[in-house]
């Protein structure tokens, strides 16, 4: 049976988490992931079991026996992992909002955007400008290399 | 006779085995590695000649479970085609002994032209339409490789890629035909299939069945045409010429195997292939005739014009192969009850006719640019005083290809123009301009042709090298062999028809058709025919038209400079269009802000999945659930004003405490849930979470977050109710269907301990809680990723750190720096790196770099 109320409650945590994985402020964007996981964990706990004391869905842990029902042990490990693996994700996620921090001096991914990624442009346009013939500059500058480092070698020698 | 199953595998599987061997023999006998190599291709031949006479399919099974297996079929058309790519690379391996004396990179040259050949053959005794394709795909990488051989020009990098962009997009086309094909096949009696001859239940077996199961889904013509842009792209026929002529940019011995005698072969032997399948013996004029013949015949006169502007012999003869090619493609598209056997007659005996001239003439072009040092026809003539041989060998290849009777090549064309003739004879109208173009065409082949051979004859041109020596034995020997035979199947056409080409001409006809014996000879010139009238009018108007040579050549120059009517200027916009294309979208999508790589992804996903769900129409759902217990819905609520009061928090701290009522919450939505592990471990992870977010938030900032534009405000809440949506959506779908038989039944029934068992048992868990015998037995693997994405996340964590101390220090010595300024150029990277300590204990650079550079020279 669909679980209507369920169903509400993860899209709206889902919507939230969205929204704040949006933001310009790293800090909330973890948060953002955070929420985003635990939702996701719901729902898989959801997914196979009723959380509506429907005995047919429900399934009993193996020796906890006697009528006792349990949510599907498949899916209790799965999330049990998801649960581990989102620790150590949100974790490592806030060290590097930290490390960025220390590096940049700001949080905000917008003025970490400010000076904007041009790559592929300013590498093609390097290339136009080169004439196209890196391989041929590479085998130039080998050629210099080599008697600047001899040159080197001699003055250790005198 | 029955094929060989071993003898044919060996046969296809040698070229490639022999392959790992070049470099390791290359180090040893250097360049008479060319005569390992020809050792290979003769050994292909060889046990290809055993087969000679078989015909029938050999099965290995490949992919049982779609129905794809390995099925090799031997006929006389795939042996023509395996005994030219055989028998040919003999005589260029051998060539390219004298040829690439003087070039380098010999090792990538002879692996790369022994894989190219094994692939041909591959083509040619593929009967599985995927085998094919991979074959057919292996021939186009091959050739991209040889075409880029001198890889640091740039008119090779050009050349390779153009001729790999349009080769490959071609073969792409007819992949997608073989799939519409295969699917078709699925709606007749026999069951789908990829197999296309030589089995009962193969494609061309079933021929009528598949015919109208195509024409009942209205798929004929599309597939007809989806198979044809793979043979023209490959066959360089027009549009699609335009690789060609750049593919010259390979060594002369590549040309002369790949761009004459084999690679583009692979198009037309396909168009040879599927005849019997598109091509039935119907009454009307069937839509292969009007699109392959009307085609070829186009094909073949544009380019034999364009051969006539040509300035370089390498670019005649490569606008000259198109032409030919084209001359086969009509020869098979030309279908109905005149032509049926009269045009495969064509296409077969023009395959052999002319790999034999064209492959001679481009081992003479071959000889001309390594005595003369130039390709240009201008500055080339009278050459026969100093290679009087070589004149002999090109007069008898040149007059084939011209059509001059009784040379080869006047052979197959007569063969044409009687196909042409009655066709037209037959639907009366317009099929006269069939036999008209065909005419028009051969003229501008007669005019190159001549031209070629004035290479030879005439005045020399002053500025012309006087030491021309006469070329090395291995140079000298296959253009004559080759010569040899064209010669021979002049004289005595009967020959070559015997040795090949009767049996490949059949494989070409429809199933039930019974095939004549094909006979020719030289007392049949004495009776005229309207036909032999058609040959002489060509060979009359070009011998008029030849003294305005300069004339005609000028005039083609002119034309083709215009931009609108050249496939290049197309070919050219496109690629470069392209790539402006792909670096605006890379700008656009690689932003750098987080939000831009975000807000794709999310969007993509939601209408993805939100339209998938619409497509399948499985939005259904099937009524409203029980109203949940009270508490649960409580403690949702709770999680979700929890949530909503993190979106809204003033400060990091208010956000981290109202995160953490979330993450309570769903502890005890778990506990609700009857899972107490899961309980637990939230409880555990949500508190370590906590102090972690303290511990860092003590260090950061303290507030970035208010919502700069109301615009963007207002996006970011569209896009994050759409993901909402789609969640709840999927929610609904996901719990309103529960399968049959859950899994967790199998994990519950042999989580515990058996009850009757010996000291050891490994079918059971052995333990009492399911879901730790899940974790550690059943899904142990999952635990053990698990494991080393939380070791991989602490020790990122701790290098983080780690660097933090660092580039702390280094910061305090450096005052007033700026860091944010340049993120690259951090202290750490520049730290102790001074200009490297020259000492004379270090071994001179450049032994090492001489090592690995000696491999290709």
């Amino acid at each position: 049976m669909a679980e209507l109320v369920l169903a509400l409650a993860l899209g709206t945590l889902f919507a939230i988490g969205t929204f704040l994985v949006l933001r310009r402020d790293i800090v909330r964007v973890v948060w953002g992931v955070a929420i985003i996981s635990q939702a996701a964990n719901l729902f898989l706990v959801t997914m196979g079991f009723g959380l509506t004391g429907d005995p047919a869905a429900d399934a009993p842990v193996l020796t906890a026996g006697e009528g006792a029902m349990y949510a599907d042990p498949l899916v209790q490990a799965l999330v049990l992992t998801a649960i581990v693996i989102g620790f150590g994700t949100t974790a490592f996620a806030l060290v590097l909002s930290y490390r960025v921090y220390e590096e940049n001096g700001t949080i905000d991914l917008v003025d970490l955007a400010s000076s904007p990624f041009e790559g592929p442009a300013a590498r093609a346009g390097e290339a136009r400008a080169d004439g196209g013939e890196p391989t041929a500059d590479d085998g130039r500058s080998e050629v210099a290399d080599r008697p600047a480092a001899d040159d080197a070698a001699d003055g250790g020698d005198h | 006779m029955q094929p060989d199953a071993a003898v044919l595998v060996a046969a296809l599987a040698l070229p490639f085995v022999a392959v790992p061997f070049v470099p390791a023999l290359f180090r040893v006998v250097g360049q008479r590695v060319a005569f390992f190599a020809a050792a290979v291709a003769a050994g292909s031949f060889g046990l290809l000649a055993t087969q000679y006479g078989a015909h029938g399919a050999v099965q290995l099974p490949w992919i049982p479970s779609l129905g794809v297996s390995l099925t090799l079929y031997v006929d006389g058309l795939a042996l023509l085609i395996g005994f030219l790519a055989s028998g040919v690379g003999v005589l260029v391996f051998t060539y390219s002994y004298g040829y690439m004396a003087h070039e380098h990179g010999h090792v990538k040259y002879y692996a790369t032209l022994l894989a190219f050949m094994g692939s041909m053959l591959g083509v040619a005794f593929a009967a599985d339409l995927l085998a094919l394709f991979v074959f057919w795909e292996l021939t186009s990488v091959t050739s991209f490789l040889l075409i880029g051989h001198h890889q640091r020009e740039d008119a090779s990098q050009y050349a390779a890629r153009k001729s790999m962009l349009i080769t490959v997009a071609g073969g792409l086309f007819m992949l997608a035909g073989f799939l519409v094909l295969a699917f078709a096949s699925g709606d007749t009696a026999a069951g789908r299939t990829f197999v296309l001859i030589g089995t009962e239940n193969s494609l061309i077996a079933n021929g009528e069945a598949v015919r109208e199961a195509l024409r009942a889904a209205g798929l004929f013509v599309p597939a007809l045409a989806l198979v044809a842009v793979g043979a023209i792209t490959k066959s360089a026929q027009a549009p699609f010429h335009v690789w060609l002529p750049n593919a010259m940019e390979a060594p002369t011995p590549v040309s002369a195997f790949l761009h004459s005698a084999t690679m583009v072969k692979a198009g037309v032997y396909l168009v040879g292939r599927f005849r019997p399948l598109f091509a039935p013996e119907l009454p009307s004029v069937p839509e292969w005739t009007l699109l392959l013949a009307t085609l070829g015949l186009v094909s073949m006169t544009i380019t034999a014009i364009l051969a006539v502007g040509a300035t370089d012999i390498k670019e005649l003869l490569a606008y000259s192969t198109a032409s030919h090619l084209g001359l086969i493609i009509a020869g098979y598209g030309l279908a109905g009850p005149a032509a049926v056997e009269l045009g495969a007659e064509t296409g077969a005996f023009h395959i052999f006719n002319h790999a034999v001239f064209k492959a001679t003439l481009f081992l003479v072009a071959g000889i001309i640019a390594h005595e003369a040092h130039t390709r240009k026809l201008e500055e080339l003539g009278g050459l026969a005083g100093d290679l009087p041989i070589v004149a002999g060998i090109t007069g008898i290849a040149a007059l084939g290809m011209a059509g001059v009777p009784p040379f080869n090549g006047f052979w197959s064309k007569e063969l044409l123009f009687e196909t042409t003739y009655f066709v037209a004879v037959e639907h009366g109208g317009l099929y006269w301009l069939y036999p008209a173009i065909a005419v028009f065409g051969s003229v501008f082949t007669f005019l190159y042709s001549i031209r070629f051979l004035m290479l030879f004859f005439g005045d020399r041109p002053s500025g012309l090298a006087d030491d021309i020596h006469r070329p090395p034995l291995a140079m000298l020997a296959p253009p004559a062999l080759l010569a040899a035979i064209a010669l021979a199947t002049g004289i005595v056409p009967q020959l070559g028809i015997d040795a090949v080409v009767q049996s490949a001409f059949e494989a070409s006809l429809p199933v039930a058709a019974e095939a004549h014996s094909l006979t020719l000879s030289i007392p049949k010139l004495f009776s005229f025919t309207p036909y032999l009238g058609m040959s002489l009018l060509t060979v009359g108007l070009g011998a008029v038209a030849y003294p305005f040579y300069g004339r005609l050549h000028a005039g083609v120059r002119w034309a083709r400079a215009v931009d609108y009517t050249s496939p290049n200027w197309y070919y050219d916009g496109l690629t470069e269009g392209a790539n402006g294309v792909s670096r605006r979208l890379a700008v656009g999508l690689h932003g750098g802000a987080f939000r831009t790589y975000v807000a794709p992804l999310l969007l993509g996903t939601a209408v993805l999945a939100l339209a998938g769900y619409a497509a399948a129409g499985s939005i259904s759902v099937d009524g409203v659930g029980a109203v949940p217990p009270v508490p649960l819905i409580v403690v949702l609520g709770v999680a979700v004003v929890g949530a909503g009061a993190v979106a809204r928090a003033p400060s990091h701290i208010a956000g981290v405490l109202t995160l953490s009522v979330l993450g309570f919450m769903v502890a005890i939505v778990f506990i609700l849930a009857n899972a107490p592990d899961l309980a637990l471990t939230q409880l555990v992870i949500e508190t370590l979470v906590l102090v972690l977010f303290l511990l860092v938030l003590d260090r950061l900032p303290a507030y970035y977050g208010e919502i700069r534009s109301r615009a963007r405000g207002i996006a970011d809440a569209a896009l994050a109710s759409l993901v909402g949506f789609t969640v709840f959506a999927t929610v609904l779908v996901a719990t309103s269907a529960s399968p049959e038989e859950p899994i967790f039944q199998y994990f519950l029934a042999r989580a515990g301990v058996p009850a009757e068992h010996g000291p050891f048992f490994s079918d059971f868990g052995g333990g009492s809680n399911v879901v730790n015998v899940i974790l550690v037995d059943f899904r142990a693997f999952d635990t053990l990723g698990e494991i080393a994405v939380v070791a991989m996340a602490a020790l990122s964590v701790l290098t983080l750190v780690g660097m933090r101390a660092q580039t702390e220090t280094e910061m305090a010595e450096r005052p007033e720096s700026d860091s944010a300024d340049d993120p690259a150029a951090t202290p750490a990277t520049d730290g102790g790196r001074g200009p490297p300590p020259a000492s004379a204990d270090d071994p001179a650079p450049s032994d090492g770099t001489d090592g690995s550079g000696g491999v290709d020279r």
